[in-house]
């Protein structure tokens, strides 16, 4: 404690200068609060940094990839050469020291700067354009298939050993090994060119040309009917993580004191469930869940591409073909940015969910 | 303590079935409990005490089965329920507020997502106590166990040490007023302190309360301090019951009488400390006969041919053994 200035005799000596645990709770949460926000930070600068190099260590520069694209119509190295550079605002010959600093600057003003290969288009305009349908798409398959694990898991753990428990526990980890790029090929190849279920060719975008975006019964099937390939893939290919998690993880909380405390005390089974059971069994999958919801935003490059669908996933494909630098810089501070912040809030969830690692929890005398 | 017993036990078996077959961890336990009577149950580990008080709770581990018998309740207005009759519903109606119990170890009884006073809101909803009398009442048996009855009502269990969640946990078994509490070594995860507060608190409210109590315990000076009556355990069979003095004073089980010579603070002095030889039977292929046979010196051929039963010695006092007279001439010796 800092030492006390010489007081005048009038005024009196406070007999102890302890604060109130709610100012020092507050003060706590504050101090808590900016060295996250600072950690968050430096993470997402020192993986923009690295991308920005890294990308340009791939081979080619976007003017090598138009000259080749240019020759292969027959136009000679020098005209091509010329006008590829000419159609780029971006100088291959420009140091890679001088290339980051001037990157920072903008980002410091947040300006993504513009697409390289499509001049005149602004990066954060791509972004916007893109990111809510990969949101829309990757976001509901990811919680359509937690809510599902969720369920059918701790079903599983319930009436372990049982035919359901053995059925679903077989299909669960097939469909935990498969990639999900398997798995919409499999939706393509079976559902669309087999059985016939759907015009493969129809489903190509997020919406049916030429229907007016908005609030009406068209649009909304329509969106629908486009997402459900991408969604169901998500779903099956992440679905079988979920249950088998949840499972064992049930399994484990079911064998606690405190259920069979719980159930001589008479307590109903629902209450047993969802209070004692559901929500101790679900603490570990908080955590995935959050850490998921970060990767939603880079989407499943190569199922928007399979499936056609405009989401970020496709757009970065496309960047990193053409070697779009600005592009792909883009997206991928978006993807950090979200990787952080979903972070973040898995640590604010745990604190909320278990009161063991709550935040300031203590004022224990 | 009154004559009318609030809890008839009568030839209840209980086996696990296990990969290596079927354990018989308890075979044929008859026995009465008395209201504010305290019966406590010693026996060496793997004797069947845990089994037997889940069992009376019907609260067994899911490959357990209650093979026969029968567990009858005198509930207060006298009628009387065969506990293994009950239906569903009411045996969950049953449970805690006519026999609640203190687990075993149970540092991990509470559940750590919620707070104690969930656990008392929860308990009493279920059986239809409201929320204000419930906590008035937490409050209350929170003091009665020394503990600080708002902090601790308002806490997580991990902000609370062993000891005082070992008496949160009796508090909590006192909610509903039971007629009985099943304890399974409430103590031994504390340390002696606190066990010894534990105790006289409980001593306290037993009189205070008038509930019965079955005290499964491994430390025999505890046992004896609380205990109105003693059973005692071997191989999942009761072989001697009877009045605290007499059972612990006159023991009349070969049993018995090892498990006293075995015990430093009964015996007559730290010379005598005799181990028992051999190991507990096997459960599952238990020995013909007596089943202490292997390991007793008073065996004869026929205690290997002939399982002997529980019978009648003098007012009150059971026991379960061919030789009991002889044990009974030792057992004075040894004392004398
Ligand atoms: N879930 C189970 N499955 C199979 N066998 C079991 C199970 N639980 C207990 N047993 C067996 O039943 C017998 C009695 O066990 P129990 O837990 O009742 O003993 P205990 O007298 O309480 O012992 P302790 O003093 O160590 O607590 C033991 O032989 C044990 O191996
Ligand atoms: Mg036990």
């Amino acid at each position: 404690m800092s030492t006390v200035p010489a007081q005048s005799p009038t005024t009196p000596v406070p007999m102890a200068v302890i604060k109130p645990w709610h100012t020092r709770l507050r003060e706590r949460l504050f101090g808590y609060a900016i060295r996250v926000i600072l950690q968050g930070l430096i993470t997402v600068w020192a993986v923009t940094t690295f991308t920005f190099f890294l990308i340009r260590l791939m081979p080619g520069n976007p003017v090598d990839i138009k000259i080749d694209q240019l020759m292969q119509q027959g136009i000679p190295y020098e005209i091509a050469r010329n006008q590829a550079m000419g159609l780029f605002a971006f100088n291959p010959d420009e140091p890679l020291p001088v290339q980051y600093l001037a990157y920072l600057g903008n980002l410091l003003r947040f300006d993504l700067g513009n697409s390289i290969t499509n001049p005149g288009v602004r990066v954060i305009d791509q972004i916007a354009a893109f990111l809510p349908w990969t949101l829309f798409s990757v976001g509901s398959g990811l919680l359509i298939s937690f809510a599902l694990g969720v369920t059918l898991g701790t079903a599983m753990a319930y009436w372990r050993g049982s035919v359901f428990d053995n059925v679903l526990t077989a299909i669960a980890s097939i469909l935990y090994g498969i990639p999900d790029y398997i798995i919409a090929l499999l939706l393509l190849i079976v559902g669309g060119v087999q059985l016939r279920l759907f015009q493969i060719g129809e489903l190509r975008g997020a919406v049916d040309p030429g229907i007016a975006p908005g609030l009406t019964l068209e649009y909304i099937g329509s969106v629908l009917k486009h997402a459900l390939l991408p969604v169901s893939t998500y779903v099956l290919a992440s679905v079988g993580g979920w249950i088998l998690t949840m499972k064992s993880s049930t399994i484990a909380t079911l064998g606690e004191d405190y259920i069979a405390v719980a159930k001589a005390r008479g307590l109903p089974e629902r209450r047993i469930l969802t209070a004692y059971v559901a929500r101790n069994a679900m603490l570990p999958l908080v955590t995935r869940l959050a850490i998921s919801i970060g990767f939603v935003v880079g989407g499943s490059v190569i199922v928007e591409e399979l499936f056609q669908y405009p989401g970020l996933g496709r757009s970065l494909l496309r960047a990193i073909n053409s070697r779009d630098y600005t592009t792909m810089q883009g997206i991928f501070l978006v993807i950090s940015i979200s990787v952080v912040v979903s972070n973040m809030l898995a640590d604010l969830m745990m604190g909320w969910l278990d009161p063991r690692i709550r935040l300031g929890k203590g004022h224990r005398d | 303590m009154a004559e009318r017993p609030v809890l008839q036990v009568r030839n209840v078996s209980i086996s696990y079935l296990a990969r290596r077959g079927r354990v018989r961890a308890v075979s044929d336990v008859s026995f009465d409990l008395h209201e504010g009577e305290t019966l406590a149950l010693i026996g060496e580990s793997g004797c069947g005490k845990s089994t037997l008080n889940l069992g009376l709770i019907r609260q067994l581990p899911a490959n357990a089965t209650i093979d026969s018998g029968s567990i009858l309740y005198t509930r207060r207005d006298g009628q009387i329920v065969d506990v293994l009759k009950l239906r569903p519903q009411e045996l969950r109606r049953f449970l805690w507020s006519e026999v609640s119990m203190v687990f075993q170890g149970a540092l991990n009884a509470l559940n750590p997502v919620l707070r104690v006073s969930d656990v008392v809101y929860d308990t009493a909803s279920a059986h239809g106590m409201p929320r204000a009398e419930a906590k008035r009442r937490a409050l209350d048996l929170f003091a009665r166990v020394r503990l600080d009855p708002e902090r601790v009502f308002n806490a997580y269990p991990h902000e609370l040490s062993g000891g005082m969640r070992q008496r949160v946990l009796l508090a909590i078994s006192l909610l509903l007023r039971p007629q009985i509490v099943l304890m399974d070594e409430p103590t031994t995860a504390v340390d002696i302190l606190t066990q010894r507060s534990i105790l006289d608190v409980l001593e306290k409210l037993r009189d205070e309360l008038n509930f019965s109590v079955i005290f499964v315990s491994h430390d025999l000076a505890v046992a004896a301090e609380i205990a109105d009556t003693v059973a005692t355990m071997y191989a999942g069979k009761i072989v001697e019951h009877g009045p605290v003095n007499d059972v612990f004073y006159r023991p009349r089980h070969a049993y018995t009488l090892s498990l006293l010579n075995a015990a430093p603070r009964l015996s007559a002095g730290a010379e005598e400390l005799a181990s028992i030889p051999g190991s507990p039977p096997d459960l599952i292929q238990p020995p013909p006969g007596c089943k202490f046979h292997p390991r007793c010196r008073f065996a004869s051929d026929l205690c290997r041919d002939k399982e002997p039963e529980l019978v009648s010695k003098e007012a009150g006092h059971l026991v379960a053994c061919h030789h009991s007279d002889e044990v009974l001439a030792t057992s004075r010796e040894v004392r004398a």
